[in-house]
This record gives structure tokens, sequence and C-alpha cells, in this order.
């Protein structure tokens, strides 16, 4: 059926076609619209965009470009290593070296596990934060794997705090470990959350040695001593690279880039000697317990030429590896002490109400801190002392210089002097008097009233000229950190008085620094130079350049060459002869001066040496103080320690100084030159007169200048005792059996300490033994007695043994009473 | 086979081997070189970066592809430009026929092959293949079938209804207003819009519509339709921004990128502006993209005219713009001068689709516009698009062929 009939029976849905097209008159509006199109299309359609885009580009370009710049650039330092420091033979004292931090993100550990399934499908919220869970857990037990000192309570709140992006699990991991850890990051492929990043450690190979003069480093550089002066010749200068950068975060190489490589440090070459400083810190170390003393030591070891120092401790000290760590003893017996009185001090004064327990760990930390500010001290530059009379010897070359004094003087001394404007007398130290003297003689005695005498030939101003000649009003300027102000150290000149000056001639009631006090004394001894001490001999580049040599640098002439010598000459009497004997040493020509300084505290003395050699040409000064020796009554001036040694510098300082200084000798090769009384005393080997006529073996003996005694009878000699090429000190009485006579294996060595040196010596050769004698250089005199013997007695030893004797000389050189 | 004398052929074969367009061709040959170097320099960082196959940190693997692809889309162009285009009015329902089977396909699992979860992709064997987008050919087949039927408005009756019945007087009403002569095409359209809005791809759906909303323009249909159905769209949106969260915060964050995540939702948009601004009057130079280096997302693709920008600066992006411009207005030029409402209804609609991709495109890199996912022509990597899309040119150039030559007096 066609449409047209479908249409005329009148079926609604069929149309018929009219004679009018549907699209008519379409021609201009086809034109018109394709015009349209091409002008909204072709035209119109750029303009926004081309708008858009010059608004970009040019107008918030700058703005735009610079958050641009932010992402793109990467700008990072590159560490320069720090220089090593060596000792003056080149030793390394302390050096950098890589370690590694373990990093973890606990952030990207979250994001590490992925939040859609096998098939892509995102996953639900609670699967999703089941395997999250699930991997921190794992986490937390992988740690615990690989680092099991690790607290583990710490691990779990570390590893749960997921906006944390950086927490270092561990600091410090050397590269053997590091390697390990790196084979477990690589096989686990943790590098996006679980990472290791470099990072510098300071290592001190000799530990606590020097540790003061040293130094430490924290983070943010050198904290204390060289490390810390020298801070910026260390520490080199950081390169740094400036480059863009993928989103990634990986560099980016390309012609922009700015490189500046980094300098790395200089390493500096110390003064110090790490032999002659392990001898100090030992010297200290042995005194502390032998003198009981509670304060600490110090001690300085001086070229006293050049002023360089070869040793330079303090006590308490610490390890600088782990700088923060109190290891003394006598200062972790203390912080106890002290937290408590903290403690009650804070209850006392507790504004805030805090809990007992708060205010306790708050006296802790405190007492704790105040415990590390006293072991990072270096007491031989940063306090001051009364140098006591080791100072006689800058007012004796002061007179001398003046000619105010000289060697034919003699002075008397009573007991006491008074001096006008103080009520009471000013006792010496040996309160009967040490009589008529020469000059040289009251020096060796330290007598007081002496040297009140000379003070006043020389006068408040001169005095004080020389004190401040001798670079006592002034600080070194050596090249260590915190020297102590000498601000109020001494008194105005115009304020000083009669008095002041008495007592300020034997070194009481002025303070000085301990570096100080070696400068001046340096300065007598020297050939009248005060010079510039100094640690720091070189500083070189990595390449072994050298950047800097120090030079000695003399300050001043203080008293011409002959005073020193003058002075020298006396001084060296005072440990040959007077209060400094105890520091004798045979075969070393050791001077000094001893001291013994009042504080202002009860029951608190300053005992010192200063002490150097060889008296002719001084290769090291040596100043050692130890500070408070525990007296054995408390606050009735009680002049005997706890040891029960005689609190004073020559019964303390000078007795631990004399083996020092031999130390330091016999390892800077100086060689013994014995004087005639001191080259009967050396040691000669036993020659063989076994089976000699007994005339053949005197002959023979007398060579070799040995006494002998004989037992039995006959004309041969049958055996000796010691036996030959043994080694026994010259002048010793050997034993020669004639016929069938026969020694004993073994006998009981007799007990000598307290005896005399001829005593002594008798009483060990009569068993069968020799003596060695060492210590103070008196041996026929009385006065000296035995102190120690290497074989207690009571002991069996084998017939012949040389048993080595300490001599040792009570001296009453205390303070003034 | 052998070319045939010129005396031996018909006058349609005479005319279908007129001479082509050449500033047409040239400008698409330029566009496609300068694409394919700004493809090169963009691409290069991400395919490094990519070490999944089939990139395989290859850095030279998309610019080889589309190389490749690219040699082949001018062979075809060359091809479909040889080909008479009046074959293809005939052509036209079946390729739409075609079309739509294919996108009926891709909801067929096992057949169709998703990429990240969205079924706009088939391959090119359905087994094995390339892949290539069904919506693609939609959008050209749809307008080839409009451009076929409304080119024969003009020779096409009005219908009578009887005025009897309700429905008969009902009937002339909708005929009248030219309901009824719309209703194939918007059957047409509804089903293929349907089909491809539901791969989840409302960007291709919105091309189809443009292709198609510009034929219907330009063969002469009544305006009201047009404010009709552009009132109905903006209805549409204005219901969806009100109910769904989706598309208020794309408005969102149209309005205030600045103000989003710079992390996550500001991060393109982000991105883009430092590129653009980057490049700054001059550009930093070909290859010296900052931007490139995994900070603009996948830089090879919808965002590569920010790096084109930012190597070239706003000289080099005006001057791609500028060649877009004059490629689309030559485009209308042919329409215009096409020898038939066929010819031009044809190139009419390519061209506009053309236009709206690059307004789309650029539009959404400037933040012109709120985020769309349409690729630049010529530009952006995809090798199977690219194809299409030059034999699209293709149909145009044949088109120009016939173009009748100025009478010359």
């Amino acid at each position: 059926m066609s449409t047209r009939r479908k249409y005329e029976q009148g079926l609604s849905w069929a149309g018929a076609p009219t004679g009018a097209t549907r699209g008519t008159h379409s021609k201009r509006a086809i034109f018109r619209r394709t015009i349209f199109l091409m002008l909204v299309c072709g035209v119109l359609m750029f303009v926004p965009l081309a708008w858009k885009l010059w608004d970009i580009a040019i107008v918030h370009h700058d703005e735009y470009q610079k958050m641009a710049a932010q992402q793109q650039t990467l700008d990072f330092s590159i560490s320069a290593s720090r220089g090593n420091i060596y000792d003056r033979n080149g030793n390394v004292m302390a050096m950098s070296a890589t370690v590694y931090k373990l990093i973890l993100s606990p952030l990207d550990l979250v994001k590490s596990v992925p939040n859609k399934d096998e098939n892509g499908k995102p996953l639900d919220e609670e699967v999703y934060s089941a395997r999250v869970a699930a991997r921190q857990d794992q986490m937390v037990e992988e740690l615990m794997a690989l680092a099991p000192t690790l607290d583990r309570e710490r691990v779990v709140k570390q590893v749960h705090n997921t906006k944390s992006a950086y927490w270092e699990i561990r600091t410090n991991i050397e590269e053997e470990e590091a390697e390990g850890l790196r084979a477990y990051i690589a096989e686990n492929k943790t590098s996006s959350y679980l990472y290791l990043i470099n990072s510098t450690k300071r290592y001190y190979p000799y530990a606590g040695l020097a540790a003061q003069a040293l130094g430490f480093v924290n983070d943010n550089g050198g904290a204390y001593g060289i490390e810390a002066v020298y801070n910026e010749l260390l520490e080199g200068t950081a390169g740094r690279v400036y480059t863009t950068r993928t989103a990634g975060g990986t560099e980016r190489f390309n012609t922009y880039a700015n490189y500046v490589d980094a300098v790395d440090g200089y390493n500096l070459t110390l003064t110090i000697d790490t032999t002659i400083q392990s001898y100090i810190e030992k010297t200290l170390e042995e005194g502390i317990k032998e003198f009981d003393v509670r304060n600490g030591a110090f001690g300085i070891a001086m070229d006293p030429k050049t002023g360089a120092i070869l040793g330079i401790a303090s006590s308490p000290d610490f390890d600088p590896n782990n700088y923060s760590k109190v290891i003394n003893e006598l200062l972790n017996s203390q912080i106890e002490k002290e937290t408590g009185e903290i403690f009650q001090k804070l209850k006392a004064n507790n504004p805030e109400n805090l809990a007992d327990s708060e205010l306790m760990s708050k006296a802790e930390s405190q007492a704790v801190s105040d415990a590390r500010n006293a072991q990072w001290r270096s007491k031989a530059i940063d306090s001051r002392y009364q140098p006591g009379s080791t100072f006689k010897a800058l007012v004796l070359a002061a007179a001398l210089e003046e000619g105010l004094v000289s060697e034919s003087d003699t002075f008397n001394c009573s007991g006491s002097v008074r001096v006008p404007g103080y009520p009471e007398p000013i006792h010496c130290s040996k309160r009967t008097g040490h009589g008529h003297q020469t000059l040289a003689e009251a020096v060796g005695n330290s007598c007081n009233p002496a040297f009140m005498e000379i003070g006043s030939r020389l006068g408040i101003e001169r005095f004080y000229d020389y004190f401040l000649a001798f670079g006592l009003g002034e600080r070194t300027g050596i090249d260590l950190p915190g020297e102590a102000s000498t601000k109020g150290a001494i008194w105005d000149r115009n304020k000083m008085s009669n008095v002041d000056l008495a007592v300020a001639s034997f070194g009481q009631n002025f303070e000085v620094t301990p570096l100080q006090m070696i400068c001046g004394f340096a300065a007598v001894i020297n050939g009248g130079n005060l010079v510039k001490p100094y640690v720091v001999q070189t500083v070189t580049a990595q390449d072994g350049t050298v950047i800097q040599n120090t030079q000695t640098e003399v300050v001043r002439q203080v008293v011409s060459q002959q005073t020193s010598q003058r002075a020298a000459n006396i001084l060296e009497k005072v440990v040959s002869e007077g209060t400094g004997k105890n520091a004798y040493v045979a075969g070393y020509r050791i001077g000094g001066k001893t001291g013994s300084s009042e504080t202002g505290e009860t029951d608190r003395t300053i005992v010192s040496f200063m002490g150097y050699a060889p008296a002719n040409d001084p290769q090291v000064i040596v100043l050692i103080a130890y500070d408070r020796p525990e007296p054995r009554e408390l606050g009735v001036k009680c002049n005997y320690s706890t040891t029960g040694v005689y609190i004073s510098g020559g019964n303390m300082a000078a007795k631990k100084a004399g083996p020092l200084i031999a130390q330091i000798l016999d390892y800077m090769g100086i060689e013994k030159v014995y004087s005639a009384d001191e080259s009967a005393a050396v040691d000669v080997s036993m020659p063989k007169v076994t089976g000699m006529s007994l005339a053949d073996a005197e002959s023979a003996l007398k060579k070799k200048n040995l006494k002998f005694r004989t037992i039995g009878e006959g004309d041969t000699v049958s055996r000796q005792v010691p036996a030959a090429s043994a080694s026994i000190p010259g002048g010793s009485t050997v034993i020669l059996y004639l016929g069938d006579a026969a020694p004993e294996e073994s006998a009981a060595v007799p007990d000598v300490t307290g005896m005399t040196y001829e005593g002594a010596k008798n009483a060990l050769e009569k068993a069968g033994f020799f003596m060695r004698a060492s210590g103070v250089s008196t041996y026929y005199g009385n006065s000296t007695t035995a102190e120690r013997q290497s074989v207690a007695g009571g002991d069996v030893a084998a017939i012949g043994t040389v048993v080595d004797v300490r001599f040792f000389n009570v001296v009453e050189d205390g303070y003034v009473g | 086979m052998a070319r045939k004398a010129k005396r031996d052929l018909t006058m349609e074969e005479q005319l279908a081997r007129g001479p082509l367009d050449l500033p047409f061709l040239m400008l698409v040959l330029m566009l496609l070189g300068i694409g394919l170097v700004i493809l090169f320099s963009a691409s290069y960082y991400t395919a490094f970066r990519d070490s999944e196959p089939p990139v395989s940190n290859n850095p030279y693997f998309y610019i080889t592809r589309q190389a490749l692809y690219a040699g082949a889309g001018v062979a075809a162009m060359y091809v479909v430009s040889r080909i008479n285009y009046q074959h293809f009015r005939w052509m036209a329902p079946l390729a739409l026929g075609v079309a739509i089977v294919l996108l009926i396909i891709c909801y067929i699992p096992g057949l169709n092959a998703p990429i990240n979860g969205q079924r706009r992709w088939l391959k090119l064997l359905l087994v094995a293949g390339p892949t290539y987008q069904p919506s693609e050919i939609a959008k050209v087949t749809v307008v080839l079938f409009f451009a076929a039927r409304l080119c024969k408005r003009d020779t096409e009756h009005k219908k009578r209804f009887t005025k009897r019945t309700a429905t008969g007087r009902a009937l002339n009403w909708l005929e009248k207003i030219g309901f009824l002569e719309l209703v194939p095409y918007g059957l047409v359209l509804v089903a293929v819009l349907g089909l491809v809005a539901f791969e989840r791809h409302v960007s291709g759906a919105l091309l189809v519509a443009v292709g198609a909303a510009a034929v219907l323009l330009v063969s002469g249909i009544s305006l009201w339709w047009f404010i009709g159905m552009g009132g109905a769209g903006a209805a549409l949106v204005a219901l969806m921004y009100a109910t769904t969260g989706y598309v208020r915060k794309k408005f969102a964050l149209w309005l205030d990128p600045w103000a989003a995540d710079p992390q996550v939702e500001g991060f393109q948009f982000r991105q883009g502006m430092y590129s653009l601004a980057s490049g700054g009057l001059l550009g930093r130079g070909l290859g010296e993209s900052n931007q490139k280096y995994g900070f603009v997302p996948e830089p090879e693709n919808d965002m590569i005219f920010s790096i084109g920008v930012e190597e070239l600066g706003l000289v080099g992006g005006y001057l791609i713009l500028l060649m877009f411009a004059l490629l689309i207005l030559r485009g209308y030029w042919i329409a215009l001068h096409a020898r038939d409402k066929f010819g031009m209804l044809t190139t009419v609609g390519i061209i506009t689709l053309l236009a709206a991709q690059v307004f789309f495109n650029v539009g959404v890199v400037t933040g012109l516009i709120p985020n769309t996912g349409i690729s630049l022509p010529f530009f952006s990597y995809g090798g199977t698009a690219l194809m299409i899309q030059l034999a699209e040119m293709g149909m145009i150039l044949s088109i120009s062929r016939q173009i009748p030559a100025p009478r010359k007096d």
C-alpha cells in the first residue's frame, strides 16, 4: 500500500509528501551559518585562548616562574670533610669518618602499601587500612630484628607516627654494619621509606687524651677546645650544587648547572706530643690517688724557649668520642651528692608546685650538666689560682735584674715578720725560722720573710712593673679557648699596700692562670724572654701545602740573659738541696720551685711544682698542681692528707713532677749527665771473679767501683753474689764466697722504710741484697729517709736481687700560718 | 592499475582527479611536523623513566611509534584524498553501522581492551593489534552520516498527515515545527552518545555532539532547536552540578584552581601553568623544558601544548595556534567552495570537530575551561587517533579536489 493511499485512508502515522521541501530557502542560511562557524571556530575561539596564554606567559610570567623554579631547582651543599688533628709526631688525635644514619619515613611506609588490588581495582577503606596496619606491624618486627637494641615501645610509636617522613632510627652506623643494612634495603626494596644517609663522625683515637685541649664537635661544628678555635680552618668550605632537577629529585646535568667544589678542611699539627701528654695525665691521676685530691688537677708541659705546649692536661677529663658522658669517678659521686642538694633547694623554692619526681629529674639534669661543664673545663687555662711560692722565682729574677739582691746577700729568718699595717706577724712555713741563710738557701728554703724583704726592696712600683712585664696582667693569647680574664686578679697599682706587697712577694693574695704562670716562669729561666704559648704548630691543606706555620713570638724581654742564668742557677739548687729535692732525679739537672697556694677556702690547698730541665739548657718546663688534697682532719688547718702525706708542693707536686720530668727528658732523648756523686751510684756490670784469687778479684772489683765482703775461708773465689754481668749500683758491697762456703738461694728482704740512706743500704747488703736508690739528692743526710722499696719488707727474694728504694724528704714549705 | 587517459574518464572521475588544496595540505603537514618535534621533546624523559613494557626505558619509544603512525597516517590521507568522496554518501550508513557495532563491542568483556577500567578501547583485530578508540571512528561516521542525509534536505519534501485523527494533527504539527525531520538524527545521536558516554568517555561524547551539531546547524535546521538543546544541555549540567559532587568539584576546581591541593587535584593545572609561564615570550628553547622532567603529568599527551609553549614561548604558542586557525579557516573556505552540499557539510563537520578539539585542549591547558581530557590533534601521543585524524584530513582534501576552478574571464 502506497503511503499516499494510507494517507487518504486517514491512517494517522502515514504522511504524504507535500510540495514544500524541508530545506526551503536554505542556501543563504547555509552560507551565513557556515560563515558564522568559520568566524567562531577560526577566529573568535582563538581570542580567549590567546588572551589566556598572554596572561599566563607574560603577565604572570615572573610569579609562576618563581614557583616553578622553586620546585625545579636543586640546591644542595656538598659537605667538606673535616680536617684531622695530629700531634707533633703525626699521630692522629682527631679524624673524621663517614658513618650512616638509618632513616624511616612512616609516611612513605603507608604509601608503599598499594591501595588497589591485583586487578587495579581500588580497595575498600577497611581492607586497605588493615593492610597498612599489617605492614606497620611487620615493619616493627623487621626493625627489631635489624637493631635488637632499640626500645620496642618507641619503635611502635614511631612507625605509627604516619605524619612524620623522617625518623632517625639509628645514627653513627659504621661501614661494616651499613653494608648489611644496604643489602637488606636492596633485597626488600625498602628504599622509598627505609634508607641510609651519610653523615660524619669525629673519632678521637686517643680517647680522653688531651680531651680539653682538643675539645669536641657537636652538630654545629667544633664546640670546645681546638675544634672550636680552629673550626673554620678544620671544617673547610662546603661546596654547592645549583642545578635543575627532575620531579623525582634527581639532579639534571645541563648548562645552567652551577657547581662549586667543596674545599676540605685543613689539617692541624699540634705542638702537643701524645706521649708527653700521656705522661702528664698519668702523673695527675697517680697524684690524685696518692694524695686523695678532691678538686682535680692540672698540668702543663711547654718548651720554655718557644712557647710550644708539649702537653696540657686537666683532671677530671672526658672522652671526646662520647663527650656528654661523665666518666670521672669523683664527678659521678659528686653528681649524686649535688642532686640531693639541688633537690632540697628546688623543693624549698617551688613556685610551680611540681611533683617530687619532676623536681628530682630537674635536679638530676642540673647536676649532670654541672658535672659535664666541669669535665669540659681546661683548668690550666680557664681558672685562676694563687701561684704561691712558685711566684718567688719571678720576684727573685726581678730583684736580681734590678740589682737589689745578689748571691752573696744573706737573710735572717726568725720564723715570722711583722709588717706595718698588719696586726699579726706573718709566719714563715717553718715556724722556728730558717735562721741565717744565703740568697740561694732562702730560695731553696722557700723562706717567706726573706722574700718579704726582697719584695720590699723592689717596692710596689717595680713589683707591679715586673708583674705586668712577666705577662701576668694580660691573657697569654694562646690559641685555645676560654682563657680566664685577668680582671680583678690583682690589686690596682695605686691601691696596693705594703702588706699586699709583702704577701704578694711569696705569691699570695693575687691570682694568675696556670698558663700565665708557666710563661712567666719560663721567662725567668729561658734567657729572659716572655714567649707566647701556642698549641697549633702548622696548618696544612689536604695536599700537604703548609698554610700556616706558627713561629715563636717573643712578647718582650723581661730580664737580661745574665739575670736569667743567675736565677736558673739558684732555682736548680731548690731541687738539688732545697724544698724541691723530692723532684730530684739523678742524671738530670732539674731546676724548679715548689708552691702551696692558699685559696681562701678552709681545707683547700693547691699544691704545685714548677720544674724545668736540663737547668743549663732548659728543654721543657712543667707545671703540675693538685687542687685540694684532702686533709686528715677538716677545719683545723691539719697539715697532713688522709693518705698521710704532708700537704705542700714540695711533698706532693715535686715528688710527682720529678719522675715526670725525667720521663719526658728520657723520651726527648736528652742524655743523662751525672755529677761525681751520682756517677758513683750509677749501675755497673758485675765482673766475673769466680775462680780468681782474692787479690785479683779485689782489683777487678775496684775497677768497677765495687766493694766486697768475704764469707768462708780460702784464697780463691768459688762463688760470687751477684752473678757475672748482673747490673748493680756502683759502690755496692758484693759478696765473695771463698772455699766451700755457698750462698743461700734466697732470703727475706728486710724492711728498710724509714731508714736513712746508709742504714737502708747496710741492712739490705747484710741480707744479701743490693740497693738502688732513687729520689732526693741528699743521700748522705740523715734527714732523708726511705719511703718505699720495690720488694716489700718480709718478702722472699733471690739473693743478689737489686731492691729499688725511693728516698723522700719531708720539706717544710707549707703555706704560711 | 593502469592509469586511464583523461579522455576516457567520466566527468565524475575527472573532477575527482582535480588538484587538492595545497594550502590545506601544507598546513596539515606543518602541524604534523611541529607536533612530532614537540612530542619527541615532551615524551623523551617520561619514556626514559618508564620501566614498564612496552616502553622499557626507551626514550625514543613514543616518538618512534608516533612517527610510524604519522607516516601511515599521511599515506592514509593520500589514499583517502584519492577516493572520489561521492562514494562516502553510500558508505556513510554502513560506516555508522560498523561504528555502532564497535561501540557495542566495547561493552563486551573479553573482546574489549579496557585501560584503567575504562572501556573506550578496542584492539585493532579485536584480540590483537594496537588499541584504538571506536569513538574516534564514531565521531567522523556520525558527521558523514548526517552530512549524507542532510544534504538531501533541499529535495526532501515535507510530509502531510491526515487531519482527521488527533495523532495525525499532532504529526502535522510536529512536521511543521521540523521535529519529525530530526527524529532519525536524534535517534542515531542518542544511540551513539549513549554508547560513548557510558564507556565513561564524556569528552568523546561531547565531541560527537559538537560534530553532529555543526552539521545540523549548517544544514539549515531551525535555530530554535539549538537554543532548545543548548538550554536542555545547560539544565542537565545544572542538575548534575546540584546532584553530583563530582561535577561540583570539577567546577570548583575550574573557578579557583589555585585553591586546590597542589599535590592532588590542583597538580596538573599548576604544573601546566608553571610550564606555560616559564616559557615567557620566546621560550626556553627547543628541548629545554624543565617541566617535562616529571612535573607536568603525561607531558606527551593532553598537556603537550604547555611543554611546547615552555620551549618555544608565547611566540611559538601563538604560531601553533595561528596555524590551527589558518587550517580551520582554510577548512571552512573549502566547505564554502565545495562542489556540493554533501562535501560542504562533511567538511564543516570534520573541521568543527578539529576546532573543538583544539579549543578544548588549549582551553584546558590554559585554565579557560574545566578539565575535559581532550587531546591536541597532530601533537598529542596516540597513533591510531592521529591516523584517523589524518584520514579525515584526506577526506577534506578529496572534497577539495572537486572544487570547481574559478572562472577567469
